[in-house]
C-alpha cells in the first residue's frame, strides 16, 4: 500500500515548563498529582483563569437555590469537576492557545453556570417561580436553537445540556447510572447511550420539572426519537407541559424539501407563539442572524487557516466551541459575538508569528465520525502524545453559508429557509444523514483540502448511521493510499471501551503500520480509568 | 503619612499572602483533591433520595 507521507515540522521555539504531561498524572487516581508549569507568565495566566472560574463557582453556589439542586440532581455531582475539565483541556497549551481555550471554556462555564442558575430558578421542586417558568421553552439538548431566535423575551432552555452532555464532559462515568437505568426499564442497550441517558434521567425522576412547553427535534437517530418518546411522554402526560416535534429532513441537501422544512419552522413558531402568548419579533431575530453570520465567517476563516501549514484554531479549541456557539447559542448571546473576535485577533497573532501549537507536528489529520464524549480532550492527547495534529472534526464542519440578515419582506420570507437549513444542518445530523456524499466524498474533499496525510475515523459502535459504511470509507483511503485509523468507542460510556482502550488503537497503529515513536511516551499508556 | 505606610504594607502583605495560599491550592491542585473526597458522600445522599422512577 502506497503511504502519503508528510514532512514533519519542528516547533523550535520549544515549549516552556513541563513536557512530560503523563507524570502529572496519578496512576489509577481521580484528579491528577498538580496542575501545569507552563513558565511564569502562562502560569500565571493560567491561575489568573483558574481565580475566575473559582468566581464563577462561588457565585453560582451563594444563591441557596442552587445548592438545594446539588443535594437534590444526582448528575450535579459532576460539577465538582469544572477546573478539572478546563485542565485536562488546555493540556500542553501555550501562548495564544492556551488564551483561546480558556476564551472558549471560561464563557463556556458562565453561560452553563446561567443555565442552570435558570433551570433551578423555574424547578417546580426548586425554586418554583411559576412567572419565570412561564416563559421557558424547553428544548432538546442535541437540537439548532434556530426557533428562539425571534423570542427575545423567552428562555429556550435545554434540561439534558447539563444533565448529560456537559456532564460527561466534566465526568466520563457520569451517563452510567443513567443508561443503567434506562436499561432496567427495558430500553434497547444497543441504542447511542446519549439519548438512552437523557431518557435515564426523565425515568429516574432527576430531570427539573419547568417551562410552558417543549420542543423536540428528530435529531440524528434511532436513540434519539426513543429518548425523545420517553421525555415527552412524562412532560406531556405527568408535568402538563405541552411537546412539539419538529421534523426536519433528513435528506438535507435536496432542494424538495427545503419548503417542508421552512413550513415546520412556521409551525414551531406558531405553537411557541400560542402557547407563550408571546409574538415573533424581527427584529431580534436579524440581530441574532447577523451574529451567526459572524462566528460562521470566523469558523469559516480558522478553517482557512488549518488548511495552511500553520493552523491555529483546531482540536478541542475548535470542536467544544463550536458545538456550543453554533448549536445552543445560535447568535442569542451577545458575549459570544465577542469571544469570536478575540478568538479571531489570538488567531491572527499566532499565524503571523507562524507559532506552532505543540513541539512537533508530525501528520496532519481529519477526525471523522463522532467523537467518544467521555474522551473529548482526546484531541488534545493526540498532539501531546503523536504530534498528530487535529486540523478539523466532522462535528465542525457544519454551516459555511451566510443567511439574511437585513430586515426586509423577502428576507422575511428568506428566514423560515434559514432557519430550517440551520436546523437541517445542525451538529451531527448534517453527517450522518443526507446520503453518502455528505457522510463519505466530502471527507475525502476535506482531506485535499486540508492537505491531510492521515484520518481518523471514530467508531462510535452503537451509531447506525455511520457503522453502515464501514467498507466503503476503508476503500476510499486504499484508493487514496491515506492512513485511516479506525478508534471504537461508546460515545457516553466508559465501561465499554475505555478512555487508555482509545488510545491504545491509536498506539498500536502508530507503532505498528507507522512505525513511530510517541513524540511524550508519559502519555501513551495512563491509569485513568477511575479520573474524572 | 506613617499610618498611610503602614495600611498599604498590611494590605500588601494581605495580598501576597492571599496569592500565596490560593497559588498553592491552584498548583498542587487542592481544590480538586478536596472536591474528589466529596463526590462519594454526595453519590451516598442521592442513593437515599425518594424516587418516583417509571418509564
Amino acid at each position: 500500500m502506497a503511504v502519503k507521507k508528510s514532512g514533519k515540522m519542528v516547533n523550535l521555539s520549544g515549549i516552556k515548563g513541563d513536557i512530560r504531561y503523563g507524570d502529572l498524572y496519578k496512576p489509577g487516581g481521580k484528579v491528577r498529582k498538580r496542575r501545569e508549569w507552563r513558565g511564569v507568565k502562562d502560569t500565571l495566566y493560567d491561575y489568573s483563569r483558574w481565580l475566575g472560574i473559582m468566581m464563577t463557582l462561588g457565585k453560582f453556589v451563594a444563591k441557596p437555590r442552587n445548592v438545594k439542586a446539588m443535594f437534590r440532581y444526582r448528575w450535579m455531582a459532576n460539577y465538582l469537576a469544572v477546573p478539572m475539565m478546563v485542565d485536562r483541556h488546555t493540556q500542553g497549551l501555550r501562548g495564544e492557545y492556551l488564551r483561546m481555550c480558556h476564551t472558549e471554556q471560561d464563557l463556556i462555564i458562565i453561560d452553563v453556570a446561567k443555565l442552570l442558575d435558570n433551570l433551578f430558578r423555574g424547578d417546580r421542586r426548586i425554586g418554583n417561580d411559576k412567572e419565570f417558568s412561564d416563559k421557558v421553552v424547553l428544548v432538546d439538548e442535541n437540537e439548532m436553537t434556530a426557533v428562539m431566535m425571534g423570542f427575545p423575551t423567552l428562555k429556550g432552555l435545554s434540561r439534558e445540556t447539563p444533565s448529560t452532555y456537559v456532564s460527561v464532559l466534566l465526568n466520563q462515568h457520569a451517563a452510567e447510572h443513567y443508561i443503567d437505568v434506562a436499561q432496567e426499564y427495558g430500553l434497547a442497550g444497543d441504542v447511542c447511550p446519549m439519548p438512552e441517558a437523557e431518557a435515564g434521567v426523565s425515568i429516574d425522576d432527576d430531570a427539573p420539572v419547568l417551562g410552558k412547553c417543549a420542543i423536540q427535534c428528530n435529531t440524528t437517530c434511532d436513540g434519539s426519537l426513543l429518548g425523545n418518546g420517553v421525555i415527552s411522554r412524562r412532560l406531556e402526560k405527568e408535568d402538563g407541559i405541552p411537546v412539539f416535534q419538529l421534523p426536519a429532513p433528513l435528506r438535507h441537501r435536496e432542494d424538495d424539501v427545503q419548503e417542508y422544512a421552512a413550513e415546520e419552522i412556521r409551525r414551531a413558531i406558531k405553537f411557541i407563539e400560542e402557547q407563550t402568548g408571546e409574538k415573533w419579533d424581527w427584529d431580534y431575530y436579524f440581530e441574532c442572524a447577523r451574529r451567526v453570520n459572524v462566528a460562521t465567517r470566523c469558523r469559516n476563516e480558522w478553517l482557512d487557516m488549518n488548511k495552511t501549514a500553520y493552523p491555529q484554531v483546531f482540536g478541542s479549541n475548535l470542536a467544544l466551541y463550536t458545538e456550543t456557539n453554533y448549536m445552543a447559542i445560535c447568535g442569542k448571546v451577545p458575549e459570544f459575538e465577542k469571544a469570536d473576535r478575540r478568538l479571531m485577533k489570538l488567531a491572527e497573532k499566532a499565524y503571523r508569528k507562524q507559532k506552532m501549537a505543540a513541539r512537533e507536528y508530525r501528520h496532519r489529520t481529519i477526525v471523522w465520525g463522532v467523537q467518544s464524549h467521555f474522551y473529548m480532550d482526546f484531541l488534545v492527547w493526540l498532539l501531546n502524545c503523536w504530534g498528530i495534529v487535529p486540523l478539523t472534526d466532522m462535528l465542525s464542519m457544519i454551516n459555511t453559508e451566510m443567511i439574511a440578515e437585513t430586515d426586509t419582506p423577502e428576507n422575511r420570507e428568506q428566514a423560515y429557509y434559514d432557519m430550517a437549513w440551520l436546523t437541517e444542518n445542525m451538529i451531527m445530523r448534517n453527517r450522518t444523514h443526507g446520503g453518502y456524499r455528505v457522510l463519505l466524498d466530502e471527507l475525502f474533499e476535506f482531506v485535499e483540502e486540508f492537505d491531510a496525510d492521515m484520518i481518523i475515523l471514530w467508531e462510535h459502535i452503537t451509531c447506525k448511521a455511520l457503522d453502515g459504511m464501514h467498507g466503503l470509507f476503508e476503500e476510499k483511503a486504499r484508493e487514496r493510499g491515506i492512513p485511516l485509523i479506525w478508534v471504537d468507542h461508546q460515545l457516553f460510556d466508559p465501561r465499554v471501551i475505555s478512555r487508555q482502550g482509545v488510545r491504545d488503537q491509536i498506539n498500536t497503529y502508530m507503532r505498528t503500520v507507522m512505525q513511530e515513536e510517541p513524540l511524550d511516551p508519559t502519555l501513551e499508556i495512563l491509569e485513568d480509568d477511575n479520573s474524572w | 503619612m506613617k499610618k498611610a505606610g503602614k495600611a498599604l504594607l498590611y494590605l500588601l502583605l494581605c495580598c501576597t499572602g492571599l496569592f500565596v495560599v490560593t497559588f498553592v491550592i491552584y498548583f498542587f491542585n487542592l481544590d480538586m483533591k478536596l472536591t474528589s473526597k466529596i463526590e462519594p458522600l454526595l453519590l451516598k445522599h442521592y442513593d437515599r433520595i425518594e424516587r418516583d422512577q417509571h418509564l
